[in-house]
């Protein structure tokens, strides 16, 4: 546990590395400011990575990671607007272009694999993807109108 | 993610200079966006580092050792942003629960898949492929899922792994590109797509939410929290819904279709007409 733990540690800290950047780069948040914020991210996500491996559930990590961080930032929990004000200075796009960078270097693989599925697969996957995108967002238009909530 | 040695991964400084180089001439550049009829198609940081990632995987830069030791790089990534989601849904929790029936039937949403792909596959050619390419959006549970039930080569097998191959390489981008040009072009509110963002995925829901943000940077904060709050609900509910509605409603449609054109083609007096 210790083992993978450190592990974690460092994985999370090179990609805290390249998110920071991204801020920095992205949104003209200096590096330090952005550190409080980023470590916290990364204590969340080391204590739900931890507790999927010590808990007997089949929640998957990031469901006690998603919980745990609505937690320690809900209005009136101690230390909440600690919370809040660190990791505001983190654009959630910083983090999501260095997922997009690995993910980009490591499809590469899949490369050879996605050539073969030939036109119709392409159309039908397409479509998979437009139905359920399309379909979501009309649901919630119709009850969200009718809530009156915009 | 125990399939490549973390070690291994840590000490790959390569790959680890390359993405930091991605990452700050892509967000360096900065966002454009293209008008297309009433829309807008946004092209973000997040969309070059992609692509450029993706281009340096056929150059000497990177190696195939190097584009495996990138996967828990993602893994743990997405944990950093599931973790920044929290983060921003804690404080709007009133928000989040007063628009709570909202949230839970988007989810039905995933039918849209079913009403819009299946149809089509069949249309196209495809038989029992269809099920499995057409009953969800194919992430790993549902690959578990129809391999369980139906054997990795069978139809229907072959046909999620499609998808998913699909999803694995342009999900992502896809869903980038069409939710900034769907917010824009339709009359449909930027919240609503939002939710729709939350397919369960976190790199996926990630990018559709980042063209919305894109588009809408007075609103971040609510389609960060809404994205996050209905990605959340796909994760722990998708499985589910897939075994018990989605996959079930997918082979009854399928069996209706093909005995329409069974008798379409008995009424047209053989294969031939």
């Amino acid at each position: 546990m210790l083992k993978s733990v450190i592990e974690w540690t460092w994985v999370l800290a090179i990609f805290g590395i390249a998110a920071l950047i991204g801020n920095w780069f992205g949104m003209d948040v200096l590096p330090w400011q952005a550190i409080p914020g980023m470590l916290v991210l990364i204590a969340v996500s080391l204590a739900g990575l931890m507790l999927e491996k010590a808990l007997p559930f089949s929640m998957p990590a990031v469901g006690y990671i998603g919980i745990l961080a609505i937690l320690i930032s809900l209005p009136g929990v101690p230390g909440s607007e600690y919370v809040v004000a660190w990791t505001s200075q983190i654009g959630i796009l910083a983090l999501a272009t260095p997922i997009l960078a690995y993910a980009g270097i490591s499809v590469g693989s899949n490369w050879a694999d996605f050539r073969k599925l030939g036109f119709r697969s392409f159309l039908v996957a397409i479509s998979v993807f437009l139905g359920t995108f399309l379909g979501s967002a009309l649901i919630a238009e119709v009850i969200l109108r009718w809530q009156g909530i915009i | 993610m125990e399939k490549v040695e973390l070690k291994k991964v840590i000490k790959d400084w390569r790959l680890h200079a390359i993405a930091f180089i991605l990452v700050a001439i892509t967000e360096a550049i900065g966002q454009f966006s293209i008008a297309v009829g009433p829309g807008v198609i946004l092209l973000l940081p997040m969309l070059y580092a992609f692509f450029l990632g993706l281009g340096l995987y056929f150059t000497p830069f990177i190696s195939e050792k190097n584009a495996k030791n990138a996967e828990p790089l993602i893994i743990l990534g997405v944990t950093l942003l599931i973790a920044k989601i929290g983060v921003t849904i804690g404080p709007q929790i009133e928000a989040i629960i007063a628009a709570g029936p909202a949230l839970l039937l988007q989810e039905l949403g995933n039918l849209g898949t079913i009403f819009l792909a299946l149809p089509l596959a069949v249309l196209l050619g495809f038989r029992r492929e269809s099920i499995g390419m057409t009953h969800s959006i194919a992430r790993e549970p549902n690959v578990g899922l129809i391999v369980n039930k139906f054997g990795f080569s069978s139809p229907e097998g072959r046909g999620v792994m499609a998808v998913y191959i699909f999803g694995t390489v342009f999900g992502a981008v896809f869903l980038g590109l069409i939710s900034g040009l769907l917010a824009t072009a339709t009359p449909l509110h930027p919240l609503s797509f939002a939710m729709a963002s939350g397919v369960g995925s976190g790199s996926m829901m990630a990018a559709a939410s980042g063209s919305l943000i894109g588009a809408y940077p007075e609103l971040e904060e609510q389609i960060v929290a809404f994205a996050g709050a209905s990605n959340l609900l796909s994760l722990s509910t998708g499985l589910y819904f897939s075994i018990f509605i989605g996959l079930p409603l997918t082979e009854k449609l399928y069996s209706i279709m093909m005995r329409r054109s069974e008798r379409k083609l008995a009424k047209g007096g053989g294969p031939d007409a």
